[in-house]
């Protein structure tokens, strides 16, 4: 046992001084011994399972916990608009991992989640470890289910690169006592507390980050990229991302709040996924997709 | 023994923040022992994410590889077929259903989970916070996306494939 941490500092000192823990999964977390520099590179799927949760807890409170298909949902069925928002969800999710790149996050322990929120705001978010949120306006103003896909796609690619876990603020781990961190160490109360203040703050970062004052442009113009890709390689229409924002774009002007006090206007976003979308082609959309769209959201289904 | 081989394929140096998991990451060998690491996964029929499945597989389940095509193994366990490597981790580790680190995991487990966020901190985080109700999160997180019912969906709606 000691034996391999020896190797381990004797090797970080040798290579440039960083001294980690690696677990050999493809999401392979570094965690490194002396502190979490960077939850999303530092965090194991474990700990984003866990941070997850209470994420999505956080956000469905902040909805008044209204979603649809709920009874169906806490008896642990999918049903109705949920089943199949989940559906198109999980084609996606097979798709993000398939595509994904160094450093991505696409196979979270528990799972992939779809929820649809009540609301009359048109938004989306997710939380880490695999939690979507569409709201029922945001489900409404798609006219096809790729353009319900660009959406999901946008929000899965937000996970699977991590933007949550990395808009918490780095100063957040100062104060916790390097033990704390050390799996060989056992927690006592003091270092209990330290993360819990941790993870209190992390929660404040991140909420802010997913629903309150957004990410950085540039956050959320890679998860327009990446959420691209993802749909295009699930056999969606490339086009549909586009359509989608200009929707947005047109509803921008006449609202406030949902996607517009969290994202860059959707004019910008279009500037910048255009000629992705353009080189990636445009795919015939089959009348099944539009009707079974149709039977979902008006509930005939 | 088991634990000494674990912490020891844990405990590795790299070279600069630059370098990836996947640069270290290389296929178990025929005849290795994985295990499952999500809580829930499909074994496919074949290597691919949606299509007909052999059966489930849960965290903790162990299973030998067989052979290996890219990021798919086929194993041969409690259920026999393909299964991702994003699904599992290498080596047999005893892993509980629920992801670990908390009161009764195993070491190894501990070892595994890492701290930072864990079940003990949402205990205490939930504690101060009766206000949020987890039992939504909690229900929502039994139900699971059928991949093998997605190929008829996928099929339907003219999906997959290049543009």
């Amino acid at each position: 046992m000691r034996r391999g941490r020896i190797v381990a500092v004797a090797l970080a000192a040798a290579l440039g001084g960083l001294s980690c823990k690696v677990n050999l999964t493809p999401e392979g977390i570094m965690q490194t011994v002396d502190a979490i520099k960077d939850a999303r590179k530092d965090l194991t799927p474990e700990n984003e399972y866990w941070t997850g949760r209470s994420v999505a807890t956080n956000l469905l409170a902040r909805h008044d916990y209204q979603y649809r298909d709920a009874d169906a949902l806490r008896a642990g069925r999918l049903e109705g608009l949920t089943a199949y928002v989940s559906a198109v969800g999980g084609v996606l999710a097979a798709s993000a991992l398939e595509t994904r790149r160094d450093g991505d996050r696409p196979a979270p322990i528990g799972g992939w989640h779809f929820l649809v929120v009540e609301s009359d705001t048109i938004n989306a978010f997710a939380a880490p470890g695999g939690w979507v949120f569409v709201t029922t306006a945001a489900v409404e103003a798609a006219k096809t289910e790729d353009e319900l896909a660009a959406v999901i796609a946008h929000e899965i690619a937000h996970v699977a690169r991590g933007h949550a876990l990395g808009s918490i603020k780095k100063g957040r781990w100062a104060g916790v006592a390097k033990t704390a961190l050390d799996t060989s160490v056992e927690l006592d109360e003091q270092a209990l507390g330290d993360l819990t203040k941790v993870f209190e703050g992390a929660m404040d970062d991140m909420i802010d980050g997913i629903l309150v004052k957004g990410y950085s442009k540039d956050t959320e113009y890679e998860a327009d990229k990446v959420g691209l890709a993802i749909m295009a390689h699930a056999g969606y229409d490339p086009q549909a991302f586009v359509r989608y924002l200009k929707t947005l774009d047109a509803k921008q002007h006449t609202g406030s709040g949902g996607f517009s006090a969290t994202h860059p206007k959707a004019s910008e976003r279009i500037q910048k996924v255009e000629g992705q979308a353009k080189t990636l082609g445009t795919r015939k959309i089959p009348e099944i997709r539009v009707a079974r769209f149709r039977a979902a959201v008006s509930g005939d289904d | 023994m088991k634990r000494r081989r674990l912490r020891t394929s844990l405990a590795l140096a790299v070279a600069g923040a630059a370098a990836t998991a996947s640069l270290l990451w290389a296929a178990p060998k025929v005849g290795s022992v994985v295990t499952v690491r999500v809580m829930s996964a499909k074994v496919m029929k074949a290597p691919k994410f949606i299509g007909a499945a052999s059966g489930g597989v849960s965290r903790g389940d162990q299973l030998t590889v067989k052979e290996v095509k890219g990021d798919w193994y086929r194993v041969e366990g409690r259920v026999s077929g393909w299964i991702n490597r994003t699904s599992v981790m290498e080596g047999g580790v005893a892993l509980s259903s629920k992801p670990g680190g908390g009161g009764g995991a195993s070491r190894d487990e501990v070892e595994l989970a890492g701290r930072g966020f864990t079940p003990d901190v949402e205990e205490k985080y939930r504690g101060s916070h009766p206000e949020l109700d987890f039992s939504h999160v909690e229900a929502i997180e039994a139900t699971q996306i059928d991949f093998t019912e997605l190929e008829a969906f996928v099929t339907e709606g003219g999906l997959g494939g290049a543009p």
